[in-house]
C-alpha cells in the first residue's frame, strides 16, 4: 500500500510516502508564487526519492494539509496541520504528549493523546513573533546567511540581550537601537531567539506542557531556539531526524487509515 | 415602474405593494448610500450564497434590517429628533423616548450599517475606512464597530444625532467613540455610568445598592433626552415598550427550544440577525422582526419535526459569545466545520438563562436597572461562567468557541480565565479564538479555518470515544 501526505505550508511544501507505514520517500521545496506548481514538484520529487517508478496518479490515498489543503487537486482528503503534526510526532516517538510546532508563519502548541490525538491546542494569532518569519527577519538585519546558521551563534552568547517586544517590527527597531549601542552580535542572536521562545512559552499558557516533549517544523532545526524553548518550559525538548516533514508524515499516516477503511469496507 | 432594486427587496422579504409604497424612501436611501444596480447584483448573489433563503423568516428578518436602515438615513430629512445608542447598551432608556414620541428615531447605527452595508450589501469596508479617517485610525486598536457609526455619519450616509445615551454598561470605548461624534458635531451626549463588576459568585444575588446607582443614572440620562429632544417621556413609556417588546422576547424563547433539536433547523448566522436586531432597533425593524419571527418559528418548527438540519445529525454542539454581525462567512467557517451552533450568549439571555428580576422599584431608571442586572453581562467573568454553564445542561453542548479581539477589553481581559473556569466547571473543551465579530478586514473566515477545523476533529473524536465507553 503506497499512500502520501502533502503539507503546503506558507513558506515550503513539504511530501512524505508511505510505503506499509514505513517511510519511503520525502521532499522538501520552496513554495513559491504558485501552490499547484509547488505541490506537483514535491511530491514529484518524494516519489522520485522513493525508488519505486510511480506516479501520483497510481497513489493509493493522498492527504494534504497546510494553509493550501484545500487547493491540491490530487488530494482525496485534508486534514489540518496541527492533527498531522500531533499523529506524525507520535509516530516518530510514541511517548510524544506535548508538540511545539514552529512554522514559516505561524507556532502551535498541541497537547497530544497515547494514541496520537490531538486533545487541546493553540496557535498564534496575528503575530509573526514566536515563527520562522521572525528569525528571518532578524536574520537578515543580523546579516546571518540563514535562520538555521542563527542557532549555534546564539549558543555562543554568554549575555543574551534583552528583546522586550513580542512585535516583530517593534523588535527589528530594538535589535537597531541595541546595535547602535554596539552590544555584540552573538548577544543580540542569543537575544531574538530567547524572546521568539518566550513568546511561544506565553502563547502555550494553559496547556499541559509535559514530558516527551518534541519540537517540530523548519524552526526545529534551529538549536538556539531549542536551547531557549528549554529554558522556558523547564522540559527538553525531543527533536525528530526532519522535523520539517512532521505535517507531511502526520497526513501519510491519516492516508493510511483512510486506505485501511477502504479496504475493510 | 419597476426599480435596479426591486428584486433584491423582493429576495430580502418585501413584498410588491411595500416595495411600490416605498419607492421612493428606498430610491433616496440608495442614492445616499451610493447603491446602484450593480451593487444590487453583487447583493443578490451574497445573500443567496451566505444566508438560507429558502427560509421565508430569514428573507423578512433581511427585510426587517433594510427597513430599519432606510428609517435611519432618511431619518433627519424627514423630520426625526435622533438618538444613538451603542451596542451591546442598556436598552431601557433608548425603548422609552422612541415610545413617547412618534417624532423620535432611536437606533443603534452601527449595528445598522453592519447588517446592511457587511451581511446583505457586502460593502462596509468604505464605511470602516471613513471611520479610520475621522478619528479612529487603523493600527491604534479601535473597535470597528465604532468605526462603523463614526464612519457612517463623516461619510454623510447616516444623520447627526440630536442626542446620544452613552454607556460604558459593556464597553468603555463606545462611550469614548460617543465622545468623539459630540466633538466633532456638537451631539449633546448623556453617560450611564458602568457598574459592570461583582464579586466572585455573587450573581444572581447582587446588592440593591448597584440597582439605585444604575436607576440614578438611568433617571439623569432620560431627563437629559427629554431635554435635548424637546419631549416628556409618557409615565407608562416603560411599560409600552417593554409590552411592545414582548412578542419579540417570546419568540426568542420558543426559537432557543427549537434549537436544542439535534440536527439544529437553522444557522446560527441568521439568529444572528434576530438577536442584533433585538439589541439594536427600538422602531420599525424590531416590529417587522416581530413578523419575521413568527413566520421562522413555524418554518423552523417543521424543520424540526421532519428532522432537517443544517448540520449532520450527531453533530458535536458548541456555543458561541456572538455570531459576527457583518460577514456571514465567518460564522460560517463552524458550521462548515463540521460543529452545530445552537446557542450564542445573547440569544441564551432570552432563552431560558437569564434569572428572573427580584425587588420592587418606582422610578424607570430603577426598574430598568433591575432587569438589566438580571443578565450575565452586568456581573463580569463570573456570571458569564454561570450562564455558560446553564447553556450546557440546555442545549446538550460538547464545547465552546469563546471569541475575544485583541483591542476589545471586556472579552480580551477574560479570555484565558474565562478558557479555564469553563474548561474546570463544564469539563468541556474550549477554544478560545481571535476573531473581530464586527470586521473581517484581519479576521478573516480562511484565517480562521485551521484553528476551527482541528477544534472540530478534536470534538468529533471525544464523541466517538465516549459513545464507544457508552457501549461497553
Amino acid at each position: 500500500m503506497l499512500v502520501a501526505g502533502i503539507d503546503i505550508g506558507a513558506a515550503t511544501a513539504k511530501a512524505v510516502v508511505l510505503k506499509d507505514s514505513i517511510i519511503s520517500g520525502y521532499a522538501i521545496r520552496p513554495v513559491g508564487h504558485d501552490v499547484k506548481i509547488a505541490a506537483h514538484g514535491v511530491i514529484t520529487e518524494a516519489l522520485k526519492n522513493t525508488g519505486l517508478s510511480i506516479t501520483v496518479d497510481k497513489l493509493d490515498y493522498v492527504l494534504s494539509t497546510g494553509y493550501a489543503r484545500n487547493t491540491i487537486g490530487f488530494a482525496h482528503k485534508s486534514a489540518t496541520e496541527i492533527i498531522c503534526h500531533a499523529k506524525g510526532a507520535h509516530f516518530l516517538i510514541p511517548s510524544t504528549r506535548f508538540i511545539i510546532d514552529m512554522g514559516g508563519q505561524d507556532s502551535k502548541a498541541i497537547e497530544v493523546d497515547s494514541e496520537g490525538n490531538c486533545i487541546n491546542f493553540i496557535m498564534n494569532d496575528k503575530c509573526a513573533a514566536g515563527t520562522g518569519r521572525f528569525l528571518e527577519v532578524m536574520a537578515n538585519i543580523l546579516e546571518v546567511e540563514s535562520m538555521s546558521e542563527m542557532g549555534p551563534l546564539a549558543l555562543q552568547s554568554d549575555e543574551p540581550c534583552i528583546i522586550s517586544s513580542t512585535c516583530t517590527v517593534f523588535a527589528e527597531t530594538e535589535i537597531v537601537v541595541l546595535r547602535a549601542q554596539g552590544k555584540d552580535r552573538k548577544d543580540l542572536i542569543a537575544g531574538v531567539h530567547r524572546a521568539s521562545a518566550s513568546r511561544v512559552h506565553s502563547m502555550a499558557t494553559g496547556l499541559r506542557c509535559v514530558p516527551d516533549a518534541v519540537f517540530t517544523g523548519g524552526v526545529a532545526k534551529n538549536t538556539g531556539v531549542k536551547k531557549y524553548l528549554e529554558e522556558e518550559f523547564g522540559i527538553n525538548f525531543l527533536v525528530p531526524p526532519e522535523p520539517q516533514i512532521i505535517g507531511a508524515l502526520g497526513a501519510a499516516l491519516i492516508a493510511q487509515t483512510h486506505t485501511a477503511n477502504i479496504s475493510r469496507d | 415602474m419597476k426599480g435596479y432594486y426591486d428584486d433584491l427587496f423582493r429576495l430580502c422579504g418585501f413584498e410588491d405593494e411595500e416595495i411600490n409604497s416605498e419607492r421612493s424612501r428606498i430610491k433616496a436611501t440608495l442614492e445616499k448610500l451610493e447603491l446602484g444596480p450593480e451593487d444590487m447584483e453583487r447583493a443578490d448573489a451574497w445573500v443567496r450564497e451566505y444566508h438560507d433563503i429558502s427560509l421565508a423568516g430569514v428573507r423578512k428578518l433581511l427585510g426587517a434590517w433594510l427597513k430599519e436602515l432606510i428609517d435611519l438615513v432618511l431619518a433627519k430629512e424627514e423630520g426625526k429628533k435622533i438618538v444613538y445608542f451603542g451596542f451591546p447598551a442598556i436598552l431601557g432608556p433608548g425603548l422609552m423616548l422612541s415610545a413617547s414620541s412618534k417624532d423620535v428615531f432611536v437606533s443603534a447605527p452601527d449595528m445598522v450599517l453592519d447588517h446592511t452595508m457587511g451581511q446583505i450589501f457586502n460593502k462596509l469596508t468604505p464605511i470602516l475606512e471613513a471611520g479610520e479617517a475621522n478619528g479612529l485610525p487603523p493600527g491604534h486598536a479601535m473597535c470597528s464597530l465604532w468605526q462603523a457609526k463614526v464612519g457612517g455619519v463623516a461619510k454623510g450616509i447616516i444623520p447627526v444625532p440630536d442626542f446620544a445615551l452613552a454607556s460604558s454598561y459593556y464597553c468603555d470605548m463606545g462611550s469614548k467613540a460617543d465622545d468623539l461624534v459630540t466633538a466633532l458635531y456638537g451631539t449633546p451626549i448623556a453617560y450611564i455610568d458602568g457598574i459592570m463588576d461583582s464579586k466572585w459568585g455573587e450573581f444572581p444575588g447582587f446588592l440593591p445598592d448597584r440597582v439605585e446607582y444604575l436607576g440614578a443614572q438611568i433617571n439623569q440620562a432620560l431627563k437629559m433626552g427629554e431635554e435635548a429632544l424637546g419631549i416628556k417621556i409618557a409615565p407608562d413609556a416603560w411599560e409600552i415598550s417593554r409590552e411592545s417588546s414582548r412578542p419579540f422576547r417570546d419568540n426568542l424563547v420558543r426559537l432557543v427550544d427549537l434549537m436544542k433539536a439535534d440536527p439544529v433547523p437553522v444557522s446560527i448566522v441568521e439568529l444572528e440577525l434576530l438577536e442584533a436586531l433585538s439589541g439594536s432597533s427600538t422602531g420599525r425593524g424590531i416590529r417587522e422582526g416581530v413578523k419575521a419571527m413568527d413566520i421562522l418559528v413555524k418554518e423552523l418548527d417543521k424543520r424540526v419535526r421532519a428532522g432537517v438540519g443544517v448540520t449532520e445529525k450527531g453533530a458535536p454542539r458548541v456555543m458561541v459569545r456572538l455570531g459576527h454581525t457583518s460577514d456571514p462567512r465567518v460564522t460560517r467557517v463552524i458550521e462548515d466545520a463540521g460543529l452545530a451552533v445552537p446557542l450564542t450568549f445573547i440569544l441564551g439571555s432570552f432563552g431560558g438563562v437569564r434569572v428572573e428580576p427580584k425587588g420592587a422599584y418606582n422610578t424607570p431608571g430603577e426598574i430598568i436597572a433591575n432587569y438589566e442586572m438580571t443578565g450575565g453581562y452586568y456581573h463580569g467573568t463570573d456570571a458569564q461562567i454561570q450562564f455558560y454553564e446553564k447553556a450546557t445542561q440546555i442545549m446538550n453542548l460538547d464545547g465552546f468557541i469563546a471569541q475575544y479581539l485583541y483591542n476589545c477589553r471586556p472579552v480580551a481581559t477574560i479570555s484565558h480565565a474565562q478558557r479555564r473556569y469553563l474548561e474546570e466547571k463544564t469539563g468541556l473543551p474550549v477554544l478560545s479564538l481571535e476573531i473581530d465579530n464586527f470586521d473581517s478586514r484581519t479576521h478573516s473566515a480562511d484565517s480562521l479555518r485551521t484553528k476551527v477545523e482541528t477544534f472540530a476533529e478534536m470534538l468529533r473524536a471525544r464523541k466517538r470515544s465516549a459513545s464507544q465507553i457508552d457501549f461497553i
